[in-house]
């Protein structure tokens, strides 16, 4: 059934179809609709889960992680600072190896102080061993938050649903929301495996010395790796359920393109429209969509970019004192390409704090990217700021 | 879709996440810590603040619990009679109960008066053989002698109890009014006293109707004569007709007659011996004034009298005394006053009144009831013993100077009360217990007043005495647990349920009881607003909130056990315990 509704409830009812059983949240800024939306379904009696409220997102997150250790499927969400509080709880969340789930609401970091989309606050947690996966689309926020149920249940581990500040969180599209039955077909309840047992006590998260850490370590890198499979898996799954796939990246009308664009989150849309105008002029522009950032989709990215004769990175972020997070990324993936396929990689830098991405803005990095060969590859170039 | 690993799946040598391979209980985390937690119990301020000695806080835990039956073995065990001081009690427990710096304080008094008078429902218990040879004599069935009785009684003795009166329970019977203290209540609650093998001669005043001389067959005699001359109000003509003490009055009156008081009743004084004689010239008929000499600040009578006598229609006429009495007929007629003021304050710390030089009045007055004090009457007592104008001089359990007779109540120096009284029966019993034991050749230490009080100031326990306490205590220490020792953040306010009275216009129809206390139901209610202040009530905070899960349930139900070999020593149990039952200690030491 198609309704009209926003990213925050199309989060809510993503988590409400997979049926979680403990939410935990700080009910106060940066906190969002989504549990708002959760509270009120377990308070009517249309959700069996426990909710728990807490003071802190840090509580928040560690209460997820006890309701996870003992076998509980735990969901909560947050946003910006909120999601920097958890920062410790994190670390706990994938290295204990549970499969909490969580939707963060891409907000700037303060100071200043703002409410507005860009992508720092989750990229500042980049490195905590959480898979993180971007949308672009309220139906995508939807199918992915009952995919990643699956996808941190199969491997282990924690997945970050990640949605734009307003341009998604408050902004509403129609969204086809799956029936319960199909939902249940698809995530049955969770069997854990890594669990408290009160039948054979353990501690968990005990002291780990340097004989076992490094091997703790690498199971742990082992399972996002694993993670890499299983998140193409279970796409190929629901598409097969619903119609709708996306892959850990997606590729749109790269065709014979001179230049591609590499984007996520909502400037996508906005990019295949450019995509598609500059397409009717006949120009080879093309378009490519990151949505899984960790594991990072190395293999799929120097496939699709091996090659083509120039690549605009566009980055919703900014890791001062170094430059665009994805571009630096793509071009550690690239490096490894045979010269004459390793393609030139222009960063660009845009919409922080919320600023908005027009099809003006990217027509401008098409246009500095295809007339502009001298520019630098390795400076990324900030755009639409004031001179 | 599973394919991740089960805890025991080890790859590269390891498992999937950091889990030990065993529970955790070889990690001896206790060794760590510098102090460690201990459960000990303290005083709840209410039982060191109660004149008797109740265990009030442990009474209450009880009724929290549901057990009515181990409240009231509990109370009974300090207090004769629950019924009798439930109803005339100040409650002075109340003035210092932690509560009142959170809300309000527990209504203790109407705890104990529901408690007493489910005892009174009780079917009375068979007679009682005394278990021990040696007999005592009790000078007066107030409430110093019922107590002294009733504990010796307990204690294994017999006893027999001399009262002058044509009823048992002195003050009780004679002074208070009915209106706040049933009479037939009183009776019931004697005799299930009496039940405990007590003999109790009523119109047989030691010195005229039983001689001095017939004492002389007890091993041990206990004087509790109580006050009842009643002190002179000092005025020119104070012997006109129509002037009379107003404890004579009252006694009148609660031996069933109805004096003609005429229309005009002024009563002098501010105790509540005034207030007694007031309120019921009110109900006699008669318009009443009270004369007192200072401010309504300085009344001793409580606030709870004043303001019943103020709501039901007494008039007042503060810093006034009483001159000259004027006779019409040779009756009264008239009161002339000479109004005063405040001066310097006297020995009592209350400023002294003094007259106001040409400021005389008269009130009409019908009758004059004095009430400015009672004084005792040394010279009925037939022994030698030491005394100055107002007290007999006695040690701390009543021993007078001839190590024979011990003495109590409102003849010893101590406040005029009768949970003062009920006390002082108490320690009195307590001291020849141990003098009579010793005496037999038992090895008996002598009262220490310190270790067998409530705190530093309350009064000496039966029970500790006995060494017989049914209440299981964690490492009891005698000190009272002030509020701020509390942790109020596991309280809930709740108001106090307030007693219920009868209206005024019932009130002054007759002898009607006013203070109607609570339902059983609100009563009990009320006694789960109690604290248990000091004393662990397993609650199990400490249990819930030991990080270590290093605290455990007897199997017995008695309280706690705290694994030391884990226990931390962080400290949060101790913080978390509402009640300030719980310390710190060094470790080791």
């Amino acid at each position: 059934m198609k309704k009209v509704i926003v990213g925050n409830h199309a989060v809510a009812k993503g988590a409400q179809l997979a049926r979680v059983e403990v939410i935990s949240a700080y009910p106060i800024t940066p906190q969002t609709q989504i549990v708002e939306e959760l509270s009120e379904l377990c308070a009517d009696g249309k959700l069996a889960a426990k909710f728990i409220k807490v003071e802190s997102e840090h509580s928040a997150m560690a209460a997820c992680i006890g309701a996870s250790a003992v076998g509980a499927r735990a969901f909560t969400a947050t946003s910006a600072q909120g999601l920097a509080l958890m920062h410790e709880l994190l670390h706990w969340a994938a290295g204990g190896r549970h499969p909490v789930v969580m939707a963060d609401v891409n907000r700037a970091m303060a100071p200043g102080w703002s409410i507005w989309t860009d992508q720092n606050d989750s990229l500042s947690q980049r490195d905590t061993g959480w898979i993180q996966l971007y949308c672009e689309t309220n139906q995508e926020v939807l199918d992915t938050t009952i995919q990643a149920f699956k996808l941190a249940e199969t491997v282990d581990l924690p997945v970050m649903v990640i949605l734009d500040a307003f341009f998604l969180s408050h902004t509403s599209e129609p969204v086809d929301i799956p029936e319960q039955d199909l939902v249940d077909g698809f995530l049955p309840r969770r069997e854990a495996r890594l669990k408290l047992d009160v039948d054979d006590p353990r501690a968990f998260g005990a002291l780990a010395r340097p004989d076992v850490y490094m091997e703790m370590r690498l199971r742990q890198q082992e399972a996002m790796e694993e993670a890499r499979r299983v998140m193409v898996e279970v796409d190929a799954e629901w598409k097969q359920l619903t119609g709708r796939g996306y892959g850990p990246i997606e590729c749109y009308r790269t065709e014979d393109a001179k230049l591609l664009l590499v984007t996520s989150g909502t400037m996508t849309s906005t990019a295949r429209f450019v995509v598609n105008e500059l397409r009717d002029r006949d120009e080879k522009v093309g378009l490519v969509k990151v949505k899984m950032f960790r594991p990072f989709p190395t293999d799929d990215l120097r496939r699709v970019l091996a090659g083509v004769p120039r690549v605009a990175v566009l980055d919703r972020n900014i890791s001062p004192g170094h430059g665009g997070i994805f571009a630096e990324e793509i071009r550690s993936a690239l490096y490894d390409l045979p010269p004459a396929e390793r393609p030139p990689l222009h960063g660009y830098v845009l919409g922080l704090g919320g600023r908005d991405v027009t099809p003006e803005v990217i027509r401008d990095v098409v246009v500095r990217s295809l007339e502009s060969p001298a520019a630098s590859e390795r400076e990324d170039l900030w755009v639409g700021v004031n001179s | 879709m599973s394919r991740g690993a089960p805890i025991t799946d080890r790859v590269h040598g390891v498992p999937p996440v950091a889990v030990s391979d065993s529970d955790t209980t070889v990690n001896r985390t206790g060794s760590w810590k510098y102090i460690r937690p201990v459960y000990r119990d303290r005083v709840a301020p209410c039982n060191e603040g109660c004149p008797v000695g109740i265990d009030i806080e442990a009474y209450m835990n009880e009724l929290r619990e549901g057990r009515v039956d181990a409240a009231l073995a509990l109370l009974l065990r300090e207090n004769p009679m629950p019924a009798v001081t439930g109803r005339v009690c100040y409650h002075p427990c109340e003035s210092v109960c932690n509560r009142r710096n959170y809300d309000e304080s527990v209504s203790i008094h109407a705890v104990e008066r529901a408690l007493g008078d489910m005892a009174l429902e009780a079917p009375p218990a068979p007679p009682e053989t005394p278990t021990r040879k040696e007999r005592v004599a009790v000078i007066g069935s107030g409430p110093a002698g019922l107590a002294c009785a009733f504990h010796l009684a307990r204690f294994g003795y017999g006893v027999t109890v001399f009262e002058a009166a044509p009823e048992p329970g002195g003050i009780l019977r004679l002074g208070i009014p009915e209106y706040r203290l049933p009479k037939d209540l009183l009776a019931r609650e004697i005799a299930r006293i009496q039940s405990l093998g007590i003999t109790i001669k009523t119109n047989a005043r030691v010195g005229a109707d039983v001689p001095w001389t017939a004492l002389d067959a007890f091993d041990a005699v206990f004087v509790g004569t109580g006050v009842h001359r009643s002190l002179s109000v000092g005025m020119e003509s104070e012997d006109t007709p129509g002037i009379r003490p107003g404890l004579g009055f009252l006694q009148e009156v609660n031996l069933g007659g109805r004096p003609e008081l005429g229309r005009r009743v002024v009563v002098v004084g501010g105790g509540n011996t005034a207030m007694d004689c007031a309120r019921t010239a009110l109900r006699l008929g008669s318009e009443t004034l009270v004369l007192y000499r200072r401010t309504r600040a300085e009344m001793p009578a409580t606030d709870e009298e004043v303001e019943e006598a103020q709501a039901e229609g007494v008039q007042f006429q503060f810093l006034a005394a009483p001159v000259r009495a004027k006779s019409k007929d040779g009756r009264l007629s008239g009161v002339e006053c000479i109004r005063m003021k405040l001066g310097e304050a006297d020995a009592s710390g209350r400023r002294r009144p003094v007259p106001i030089p040409g400021s005389e009045f008269t009130v009409p007055a019908d009758t004059l009831l004095g009430a400015i004090g009672e004084g005792p009457d040394f010279e009925a007592l037939g022994a030698d013993l030491d005394h100055d104008d107002w007290t007999l001089a006695t040690d701390a359990f009543g021993t007078t100077t001839d190590a024979r007779i011990t003495a109590g109540g409102d003849i010893i120096d101590q406040p005029h009360t009768v949970a003062h009284a009920l006390g002082a029966g108490k320690r009195a019993a307590v001291a020849i217990d141990a003098r009579l034991r010793r005496e037999a050749g038992e090895t008996v230490d002598a009262p220490d007043l310190a270790a067998l009080r409530y705190g530093r100031l309350g009064n000496v326990t039966a029970t500790r005495w006995r060494g017989d306490d049914p209440v299981v205590r964690n490492g009891a220490v005698n000190k009272v647990v002030p509020y701020e020792e509390l942790n109020p953040a596991h309280f809930t306010p709740v108001r106090v349920h307030p007693d219920r009275r009868l209206s005024v216009e019932r009130s002054l129809e007759g002898f009607d009881e006013v203070n109607l206390g609570l339902t059983r139901e609100l009563a009990m209610a009320e006694a789960r607003r109690c604290f248990n202040c000091g004393v662990c009530n397993r609650c199990e905070l400490c249990l819930i909130f030991c990080p270590d899960v290093a605290i455990s349930r007897r199997p017995d139900g008695t309280g706690f056990e705290i694994d030391y070999d884990h226990c931390k020593g962080c400290g949060l149990c101790n913080a978390e315990c509402p009640r300030g039952a719980m310390a710190m200690t060094r470790e080791g030491l």
